[in-house]
């Protein structure tokens, strides 16, 4: 018999109550589960797949019976399809493994025993904003980051240039991370399942549909990001600068976790 | 230990718990009783802050339930009704996690800690398997090893013994009685044989009201309305009349049977009725008393009464 005098207490830290043993299993949930990598692999192969076969395969053989096409550039398709595809693909991908983070564990009771526990609220929000922002980041967005800036580098048989291409994933990054930032509110602002993917997806596809209108407000928004990082990526003259989508995103995906501690905090289990 | 002033809690309007008043003693092992949706679990769910008051207030440890409910809940140890956990995660892990939460280490402590409270439910057998595999009866094991991994001042328990059967729960109330040297147990149960085999004090519940409350001697020996048993011989029709007169005697209720008179006299005052009720009845009579106590009532028949009663005593 061990007693409680011959172990270390964990001290109380406010708000971090608890944080750094969430934080731990939420990673080995991530990390340890093989599946979980081998599918997000497989989603970044499939987009850069789709995106390679578009540059080398379907243009070149485009160009060949319809001459028009010959002022298409096999760089600005592959940019264009690399951003525009990754950003709705990725944020997507990231709407699917975040549904269940808060709104499974609530439907399940695991929420209401680990609050049993010596843990604050905002702990709990931020171990899964943090590990999964982590895995996300990773396993989606540096997968995808890497394969893409090989394929250009293709295509244009040299090192792509690497300043804008990296300002371009930033973008893709803070995008992806709006999308797990409004998952996981949804997940706290609602219990019902249907209604966390109907918005989340709603914003992500619906949005998609605005950007074709006239206008540059639109281009502040996260859904501007897909007209604008392929832009930015390929130093095309844009209509407002860089960091103001960007930036716009940040906040929204800031505001997205302030209302998801605030009405956390006052959830009932 | 426990201490709770008017705690009130409503849903939508719908008024669950109302002006709860309770106090559980420190290394008491302390019955919650009430039918199903009497407010057991709103109360529990409140001293641990999982839900908020919507008025009085509540202390543990003489720390208040609001404000301090981290603090509180790193000296408690809580078992709820269906225990639900991580699914993907052994239940050595579940355990080892659920340590870490109060110990930092040393590691082969906190192994060691792990290895007796497998041990103590009996699952050291299936420690390695994912607990989502785990039956209702195995679930409730692990949970109540899980609320103890702490040595916790405090035990909350959510219907125990529920899902388990007689051998499972014979041993759930032999580790309650191991654990109330060290820990107070407050727990609800539906069990009443269980309660008065365990309890030492009890609470009884119902529609949201604290009906009565206090130590289960007193509870199952009538309360504030105590009733003797006496069984005589010989007639004892003026013994009766002198009886029903006296000013603390409430009521008489006889029965014959096989040339014996069985009256169960309910009294207003417990002193006098012990002093003197006996010398009323032999009083220039020639009877013979065949059997004189106060009576002793089943758990189950003083929940029964007072939760139909719906006031407090019965």
């Amino acid at each position: 018999m061990v007693a409680n005098t011959e172990l270390q207490r964990v001290g109380l830290s406010g708000w971090r109550t608890g944080l750094a043993n969430l934080m731990r299993k939420e990673n080995h949930a991530w990390w340890a589960s093989l599946r979980q990598l081998v599918q997000s692999l497989l989603w970044t192969v499939v987009i850069n797949g789709f995106v390679a076969l578009m540059a080398f395969v379907l243009l070149p053989a485009g160009r060949e019976v319809d001459p028009t096409l010959e002022s298409l550039e096999s760089l600005t398709m592959g940019a264009e399809l690399l951003f525009k595809i990754g950003l709705l693909a990725l944020a997507f991908r990231t709407i699917v493994l975040a549904q269940d983070e808060i709104l499974g564990e609530r439907q399940l009771g695991v929420t209401e025993w680990l609050l049993s526990k010596p843990v604050s609220r905002p702990a709990y929000v931020l171990s899964k904003l943090l590990a999964h922002g982590l895995g996300v980041l990773v396993t989606l967005v540096g997968l995808h980051g890497a394969l893409g800036y090989g394929l250009l580098s293709l295509i244009i048989g040299e090192p792509f240039p690497l300043p804008p291409y990296l300002l371009g994933m930033a973008g893709l990054a803070v995008h992806t991370l709006f999308y797990l930032a409004l998952t996981l509110m949804m997940g706290v602002l609602t219990a019902n399942r249907r209604v966390l993917l109907g918005v989340s997806q709603g914003v992500l596809l619906g949005g998609a549909l605005l950007t074709n209108l006239p206008g540059t407000a639109v281009m502040l928004t996260p859904w501007g990001l897909v007209n604008v990082l392929p832009a930015a990526v390929l130093e095309l003259p844009l209509p407002l600068p860089i960091w103001l989508p960007i930036g716009v995103t940040a906040i929204l995906s800031v505001i997205s976790v302030a209302v998801t501690l605030a009405r956390f905090e006052r959830l009932e289990f | 230990m426990i201490e709770t002033h008017n705690l009130s809690k409503a849903y939508k309007g719908v008024q669950a718990l109302k002006d709860l008043n309770l106090t559980v003693k420190q290394h008491s092992i302390f019955g919650f009783l009430g039918p199903n949706g009497a407010g057991k679990t709103t109360t529990m769910k409140l001293l641990l802050g999982l839900i908020r008051p919507t008025s009085g207030s509540g202390t543990v440890f003489g720390q208040d339930i609001v404000r301090d409910s981290i603090a509180i809940r790193s000296r408690i140890g809580y078992l709820p009704q269906q225990p639900r956990f991580a699914g993907d995660m052994s239940a050595r892990e579940t355990l080892h996690f659920t340590a870490r939460f109060f110990f930092s280490g040393p590691r082969p402590k906190i192994e060691a800690r792990v290895d007796e409270m497998l041990d103590l439910v009996g699952l050291q057998d299936k420690a390695d398997r994912p607990v989502n595999g785990f039956s209702g009866g195995e679930r409730q094991r692990l949970g109540l090893a899980l609320a103890q991994v702490n040595y916790p001042e405090l035990l909350i328990l959510d219907e125990p013994a529920a899902a388990l059967d007689p051998i499972g729960r014979h041993e759930v109330l032999q580790v309650m009685e191991r654990l109330r040297a060290h820990t107070t147990i407050f727990y609800s149960t539906h069990i009443l044989d269980d309660v008065q085999h365990v309890s030492d004090t009890v609470a009884i519940l119902n529609h949201g009201e604290l009906l009565a409350q206090g130590p289960i001697e007193d509870l199952l020996a009538g309360g504030d309305k105590p009733v003797y048993t006496l069984s005589l011989k010989g007639d004892a029709r003026r013994a009766l009349a002198r009886i029903e007169a006296l000013p603390w005697v409430s009521g008489v209720h006889e029965v014959a049977h096989d040339g014996l008179e069985t009256w169960e006299i309910s009294v207003t005052d417990d002193q006098a009725a012990e002093a003197q009720l006996l010398s009323h009845v032999l009083a220039g009579e020639a009877l013979t008393v065949v059997e004189f106590s106060r009576r002793k009532f089943e758990l189950e028949e003083i929940f029964m009464s007072i939760v139909e009663g719906g006031t407090n005593g019965r």
